[in-house]
């Protein structure tokens, strides 16, 4: 228990990322793929997977090699021989269902609208194919179908199999409340004990039960009969009660909800299971430790008082020896991996940082080995404002009879903005240089103020100060 | 021997009974007070930046001194002295201290002088720093050094 905790604990927000991600693309292959025969042959696979990782554990090399062996031809098994039920998954569905969408049977076909028309049809000896599909995808089996995506209706299944209609020689397929295809082709049947007076269309369902485990129900145009075929099995039914009780059977109807909960229950457990399997392949990566590397990371200071700033660092970045799995390792490698030093209770000055692995941000499965350098230097400074006398920089050659009996300068202070270090050293400010050559009497002068950078004018000070100077002679 | 001390006494007690306090206005406006916890109260009563002395008395006080006049004095009427003590005169050179004199002081109330020689590198801006013992800044003068 708490080495999951912990395993969530270090977690970063990239392996979050990457592990819903794979999950969900995991789940969306069993929704889309579930009750295929892709999804079986998938799903052999996964155990292959499983035992090979048994039979390397248990060192049985020649199993584990033919297991590899078979997987690797197994990928290439499921393009070529499935082709055309992957590309049908991907082909009658759209982008969004592909993403988001949940196959639901929350939309039943009439089966009563469909049975009552289905009688009608047989009393005016009007040919009819109808295909209810079952838990398979029939887009492999079924060809040249027409898209139609008509809602289910009395009207609507007369007007297809009326004998002028284009459409009417081919198999319609229903699909919920819609007929989503019409002018089906189905594959013929091979069977040779079929009844003699069985023609194409009882063919083609046989053919199409065969292959699936959809339910045909065939009209017959010469006779007026109603015949079911599923699987091997054909029936002649007689009553429309008949008729609706094995489509309700077929379609589930009247364990709607209870199939529902059942449907969802086995989603959520193929979600979680998903996120499982995900997570232990994720931690497979972290177990191991095969692989060692430097790096360079370079230093970053965080939780900065307000004002305060670095103002020499004996380093700038810091060589990290960290080891792991290969493939985690490329990950941090593409990444930005930082050194972190806290200035939350530094003083004002020299500071030493002892680095340790809490400094750095890895992920899980990742273990640093070795920092070097392992101390960093840091001067910190922070900006502050503070009052300087002002004095005056006279330069030149005072007159030699003269002289400068006294100077008042105003304001006699002025605010300085800057580095408190740089700042402590300082006792007075001075103007900039003011030439005594041309004092010859008592006066006032102004001159700007000489602030050396980094150093700068608090903000409403004035730039010049007025000089007033009295002259005696000698 | 004897004459010259009167002389000083007289000096000093004529300059009191004055009541002088002029600094020949190159000294900074506002000074702190002589910090507490000293046992005597020292007052710098008078501080002059002068050319020359004569009779212990500053002549010429300037706030500008030419190079060529090689010597710059340092001025100083202390007051409040309690006992024998000493005080500094610090000469500093654009906040390089350059110079610190030791200057020993007595009860009731002393003037001394400090000065240094100029020479061509002095020249800029000066200040000299007038302390007490616990380095407590009584008094600042300011003058320059020009050609």
């Amino acid at each position: 228990m708490e080495t999951i905790f912990s395993f969530i604990q270090n977690l970063r927000w990239q392996d979050f990322i990457d592990i819903v991600i794979n999950s969900y693309i995991l789940f969306r292959i069993y929704v889309l793929f579930q009750g295929t025969t892709t999804f079986r042959v998938m799903m052999g696979i996964t155990g292959l997977l499983f035992f090979q990782q048994i039979a390397v554990y248990l060192g049985l090399v020649v199993t584990s090699w033919l297991i590899q062996g078979i997987m690797t031809v197994a990928a290439i098994i499921i393009i070529v021989i499935f082709q055309n039920e992957i590309r049908g998954v991907f082909q009658a569905t759209n982008w969004k269902n592909i993403l988001w969408g949940i196959p639901t049977i929350s939309r039943v076909a009439p089966a009563e609208t469909i049975v009552k028309t289905i009688f009608e049809l047989a009393e005016k000896k009007i040919g009819a194919l109808i295909v209810f599909p079952g838990r398979e995808n029939l887009y492999s089996v079924v060809q040249r179908g027409i898209p139609w995506q008509g809602r289910v209706s009395r009207e609507m299944l007369k007007t297809i199999f009326w004998h002028n209609n284009p459409v009417h020689d081919g198999a319609i397929i229903i699909e919920g409340d819609r007929i989503s295809e019409v002018a089906c082709i189905l594959p013929l049947s091979e069977r040779k004990d079929l009844p003699s007076h069985f023609g194409t269309r009882h063919r083609a369902a046989a053919g199409l039960a065969e292959v699936s485990d959809a339910l045909i129900v065939v009209v017959s145009e010469e006779r007026g009969s109603v015949t079911i075929v599923k699987g091997a099995t054909f029936k002649t039914i007689k009553r429309e009660r008949d008729l609706n009780h094995y489509i309700d059977m077929h379609l589930g109807k009247k364990k709607v909800t209870g199939i529902v909960r059942k449907e969802t229950f086995q989603l959520s457990i193929a979600a979680l299971l998903s996120i499982i399997f995900i997570a232990s392949i994720w931690s497979n990566f972290l177990r191991r430790s095969d692989t060692l590397i430097n790096m360079e990371a370079p230093i970053q200071f965080k939780n900065r008082q307000p004002g305060m700033e670095v103002v020499q660092v004996s380093t700038n970045n810091v060589q990290l020896q960290i080891s792991g799995s290969t493939a985690l390792l490329r990950s941090v490698s593409s990444t930005k991996l930082y050194v972190e030093i806290n200035l939350e209770n530094v003083n004002i000055g020299e500071n030493t940082f002892n680095l340790t692995s809490k400094n750095i941000q890895l992920p899980p499965g990742i273990t640093l080995n070795q920092i070097s350098p392992s101390k960093v230097d840091a001067l910190i400074d922070s900006i502050v404002t503070k009052d300087f006398p002002v004095q005056v920089d006279w330069v030149g050659k005072m007159p030699p009879n003269l002289l400068l009996s006294s100077v008042q300068v105003m304001p006699p202070t002025v605010r300085i903005s800057g580095r408190s270090l740089r700042l402590k050293d300082i006792k007075t400010i001075y103007t900039k240089r003011v030439p005594i050559d041309i004092v010859e009497k008592s006066g006032i002068i102004f001159a700007g103020i000489a602030v050396e950078t980094p150093l700068k004018l608090a903000s409403g000070q004035n730039e010049t100060v007025k000089i007033q100077y009295r002259v005696s002679e000698r | 021997m004897r004459f010259i001390r009167r002389i000083v006494i007289g000096l000093i007690a004529a300059v009191a009974a004055i009541g002088y306090t002029g600094n020949a206005g190159f000294c900074d406006p506002k000074e702190p007070s002589p910090a507490a916890g000293t046992a005597d109260k020292l007052t710098v009563v008078r501080a002059q930046i002068c050319e020359e002395m004569n009779n212990l008395q500053p002549v010429n006080p300037t706030a500008v001194f030419s190079v060529a006049k090689d010597k710059a004095f340092c001025f100083a009427e202390i007051d409040g002295i309690g006992s024998s003590t000493q005080i500094f005169h610090n000469w500093i050179r654009r906040d390089n201290h350059v110079a610190g004199i030791k200057l020993v002081v007595k009860p009731p109330r002393w003037s001394t002088v400090s000065s240094i020689s100029l020479r061509e590198t002095d020249k800029g801006p000066w200040r000299v720093e007038i302390a007490d013992m616990d380095g407590n800044v009584l008094k600042t003068l300011r003058f320059s050094v020009v050609d």
